[in-house]
């Protein structure tokens, strides 16, 4: 009878009436120090990405000396831009530079791809490891043995042809846009490979057998219905190589600077640095803008062909594998083809820098050269100066995933778990840096540094300026992996906490973060080696003090220290090693690295 | 022991506000299985997971115990961890990287003053007698059977002894034999607990067989609420006849009434003849009716008899269902589904005289 009657009263909807309130229920919403935490952390990477961009986008349109009182808004800058023939040459190199690199890449990247894909090539987990490794080795390495072979005066195969043939002139040089765009080519191979593969593993060979089924010949099914089919993937693909090529630093600068053959970055750099005169600062930040608006034009453009692919909808969540073509006596110049590639593209420049760094000075392989062979140039870094940039490099390769991490996940945990209002404009904000070509980051940085925050927050010339732009330069790939994770974890894990008694903090402490822990694991290993070889944020923002190691290959390098820069490129990747290791270890365990 | 009024709640979407709660007012007495019943979308889980503490309504009042964990108008938002309640959620949400234990003894861990180890110890291990998982502590979480996580599930729900525990579709994600079996064994360790129980369930097998109470809900409200029997027996609108076990549903127009308020009758003129029914309170003449009569109470009739509520028509199919036959009955126009013993089976095609009792034929508004 209680319980018809207490029905009763639940029916009419009466108030609840003289309930005790206790004191904390009166203590209306409780403030949770968790979730204000990961509101401010996300806040406080998202105002950073912002104040950055608005640096340049500011200082391009003032005149005079930024800092000035009377600063004046003008639009002189871009006027200037616009009408300088140089600019459109730079833009003509860029362009030429981007389609050379565009083949390169495709053309030994979609074969590779196709291979270990679609083929029943041997050892594929071995080319996927070995794209990786490739993926991390620095390009500016790279690029300085590619000078050993190929520069027009010190270039070994050139002085061996000239002598040999009794040759006048260089027969090759590889300062040129085309010869960067050859060796930039080279150098995006892997990321264009590990792309185009998950676009071919993607596709349902149904459609081809049905191309077969219906009296096509092999070749006229791959033209017709593969490549037709694969297009919007492959398209996404290069404009996603594209991007990169574009905000390219590294090659371009060690092939083409000292000879003045620029790209838009390197163009960037030279204005910023200047051989004679004082640095415009407001025209650097105009190209900046201008390089910006260029890359976020392809970022939106890579978003809608990427959003097209789906309408063919290729990608069945079926557990297929793709039928394999049995590659036959082709399978011996395919495994050729293969290890010609790993060979000349990272074994033939990598052993140039060790025969260039045991040298005293760049020859041709002599008997008189072998006498030389020495540690010299090894001896002959500043053993002070080597330690200081060994101990910059690892203060950013501890703090710049950390940093980044502890973003990410606040921000993460902000879009997708706190039901805060606005959590759009956080993911937007994070999204934004992979946009952003690192040569602009690097000049907004220096000049929010020298204009901005001089007087109240003095980073310039230490290593706090370097980890915060290095932090924010990978807050996009920092969120993206912390954002997929999150996805994969029940909310209701969450929740299960949650009702246990568990608070916010609670929740992250003993269900989230433990979850999260392999991806974390993983990104931070992987951020950790991109900070090690990171050269484009640095070279604009390292002064004698924040000097990193990549900055000591590229100073001796500029310098035209051939051999001290190969010795020190060559110790670098020797502290790279292990960490490599670890990574692979990292990622065999978090399953990253298995192509399937 | 829970209490709540005019609970009104929107979800906001990109592209607009959707109402799912739209002023729920219920009390579950101490002691009690309460089950929210309708169909997905009807409100149930939100007004469960509000409750919780995991969705912040809008508007109303939510009482767990003396303490007001919700209110509107006062301002009051305790969140979940502090509303001492235990929660069996429709994926389990068992910690993958935790052991049995340890997924037990979480609750315990957070609760404040904090048991001793020992303490712990001994509350997991009765926990998990509780729900026959004994031997099985050291086990790592994701290496057991889907019944066995329904049962951690509901051992770490109960650990701490909470004021309530709420249920939202534990038994979905089972296969049917072992979700028989989970029914009567949950039901049983609820009862030998006395712990009050709020239960969401699309199922109407599920509440009828373990509530107290059935509170129906459609469209963000709660149409009906009674005891099982009741809402069987005494559905308030063909929604509810329809969702609460089969029945058919014939059209018809009230022709003449007598009786008083409570033990009404009606002659509803149908398709196929007048029906003499219960009607509705609040039926009146003339009005346009929906007369609903279960399967199962609807007999073959010997031929030839000419009582009131007796229709003839012909056997349109047959379904054996093992223990009993399920017919579908063409009667003028009409389809009516019975049951019959799978003993009595008449050939398609036959001629049958249906029997639809009185007392069994409820005649509703539509």
């Amino acid at each position: 009878m209680v319980r018809s009657a207490a029905i009763a009263s639940a029916a009419t909807g009466a108030p609840l009436e003289g309930r005790r309130v206790s004191h904390h229920e009166a203590g209306r919403r409780h403030f949770d120090t968790a979730r204000a935490a990961a509101i401010t952390i996300a806040t406080l990477a998202c105002v950073a990405v912002a104040v950055l961009l608005a640096t340049i986008l500011w200082l391009s349109f003032t005149d005079g000396t930024p800092g000035d009182p009377q600063l004046g808004y003008t639009l002189a800058h871009y006027q200037e831009i616009f009408f300088d023939a140089f600019t459109y040459r730079v833009l003509g190199n860029t362009l030429v530079f981007l389609v050379v690199t565009l083949i390169v890449a495709f053309a030994l990247a979609l074969p590779m791809a196709w291979l270990v894909e679609r083929t029943d090539f041997p050892g594929r987990s071995v080319v996927f490891t070995l794209m990786t490794v490739a993926l991390l080795i620095p390009g500016f390495a790279v690029a300085l043995g590619w000078l050993f072979l190929l520069h027009p005066r010190i270039g070994l195969v050139n002085q061996a042809l000239m002598a040999l043939f009794g040759l006048s002139a260089a027969p090759f040089n590889i300062a040129t846009i085309v010869g960067m765009g050859i060796i930039e080519g080279l150098s995006l191979t892997p990321i264009t490979f590990i792309m185009t593969s998950v676009v071919l593993r993607s596709m349902d060979p149904a459609l081809e057998e049905a191309a077969a089924m219906s009296g096509a010949r092999p070749w006229q099914a791959v033209l017709r219905v593969t490549l037709r089919v694969l297009w919007p993937g492959l398209l996404a693909a290069a404009i996603y190589v594209s991007a990169i090529c574009f905000a390219a630093f590294d090659v371009p600068a060690i092939l083409g600077l000292t000879n003045r053959i620029y790209t838009f970055s390197t163009y960037v750099f030279r204005q910023l640095t200047p051989t004679e005169g004082p640095p415009e600062y407001g025209g650097v930040a105009t190209l900046s803008m201008i390089m910006l608006a260029i890359a976020i034009g392809m970022s939106w453009a890579y978003r809608v062909v990427q959003r097209q692919a789906p309408r063919y909808a290729v990608v069945t969540g079926k557990a297929y594998r793709p039928r394999t073509f049995a590659l036959g006596r082709a399978k011996t110049p395919a495994i050729a083809f293969v290890v010609a590639y790993f060979l000349v593209s990272q074994a033939l420049p990598l052993m140039m820098l060790g025969w260039a760094a045991a040298l005293p000075f760049l020859q041709t392989p002599s008997t008189e050269a072998f006498a030389q062979l020495s540690l010299g140039n090894f001896r002959s870094i500043p053993t002070e100066l080597l330690l200081r940039s060994v101990v910059n490099t690892a203060i950013l390769m501890v703090t710049v995933p950390t940093a980044t991490l502890v973003a990410s996940l606040a921000i993460s945990w902000v879009v997708l778990r706190a039901k805060a209002r606005g959590a759009a404009l956080f993911d937007f904000f994070a999204f934004l840096p992979v946009t952003v070509p690192p040569i602009v980051f690097s000049v907004a940085a220096l000049l929010l540094a020298l204009f901005a925050l001089r007087g109240i927050l003095p980073i310039y010339g230490t290593i706090w300026i370097l980890i915060l732009v290095y932090a924010i330069a990978r807050l996009s790939y920092g969120t993206r992996m912390t954002n997929s994770a999150l996805i994969q974890i029940h909310r209701e894990l969450d929740e299960a906490a949650q009702v246990s008694g568990a608070g916010t903090f609670g929740v992250i402490r003993s269900v989230l973060l433990p979850l999260l822990a392999p991806t974390v694991l993983y990104a931070w290993i992987w951020i950790a080696l991109l900070s090690f070889r990171e050269l484009t944020l640095p070279v604009v923002l390292s002064t004698g003090n924040n000097l990193p190691f990549s900055m000591l290959v590229w100073s001796y390098a500029q310098s035209s220290s051939y051999g001290r820069a190969s010795a020190a490129a060559l110790i670098m990747l020797a502290l790279m090693t292990p960490i490599l290791l670890l990574y692979w270890l990292v990622a065999r365990r978090v399953g990253i690295l298995s192509p399937r | 022991m829970i209490r709540i009024r005019d609970l009104r709640m929107s979800y906001h979407t990109a592209q607009a506000e959707q109402q799912a709660v739209k002023g729920v007012s219920l009390d579950v007495p101490e002691g009690a299985f309460y089950t929210l019943l309708g169909p997905s979308g009807c409100g149930k889980t939100t007004t469960l997971r509000c409750v919780a503490g995991l969705e912040r309504p809008d508007e109303g009042e939510i009482a767990i115990g003396d303490q007001i964990v919700f209110s509107s108008e006062r301002n009051i938002f305790v969140p979940p961890h502090e509303r001492n309640i235990g929660m069996v959620f429709q994926s389990y949400a068992i910690w993958p990287h935790m052991s049995v234990f340890e997924n037990i003894a979480f609750p315990l861990r957070y609760k404040r003053p904090k048991p001793s180890s020992s303490e712990i110890r001994e509350r997991v291990m009765r926990a998990l007698a509780l729900v026959r998982l004994d031997g099985l502590q050291d086990r790592p979480a994701p290496y057991l059977s889907g019944g066995q996580q329904q049962r951690l599930a509901v051992a770490r729900a109960l650990v701490a002894e909470p004021r309530v525990l709420l249920l939202d579709e534990p038994l979905s994600n089972l296969d049917a034999k072992l979700r028989d079996e989970m029914r009567l064994e949950l039901r049983e360790v609820v009862a030998r607990l006395k712990v009050t129980t709020l239960f969401v369930t699309h199922e109407q097998i599920e509440a009828l067989t373990m509530s107290d109470t059935i509170a129906v809900m459609r469209d963000g409200v709660i149409v009906q609420q009674g005891a099982p029997a009741d809402i069987y027996a005494r559905p308030s609108q063909p929604f509810v006849a329809d969702f609460i076990g089969r029945t058919n549903m014939i059209a018809g127009r009230v022709v003449a009434l007598s009786g008083s308020n409570g033990a009404r009758q009606a002659s509803v003129e149908t398709p196929f003849g007048t029906l003499q029914c219960r009607a509705q309170d609040g039926v009146a003449s003339g009005d346009a009716v929906s007369v609903t009569v279960r399967p199962e109470n609807v007999a073959v009739a010997e031929a030839g008899q000419g009582e009131a509520n007796t229709v003839a028509g012909t056997v349109e199919a047959t379904v054996f269902l093992g223990n009993m036959l399920d017919c579908i009955v063409a009667v003028g126009g009409e389809r009516l589904h019975i049951q019959l013993h799978p003993s009595a089976a008449p050939a398609c095609g036959a001629r049958v005289s249906l029997r639809l009792p009185a007392e069994h034929c409820l005649a509703m508004r539509r």
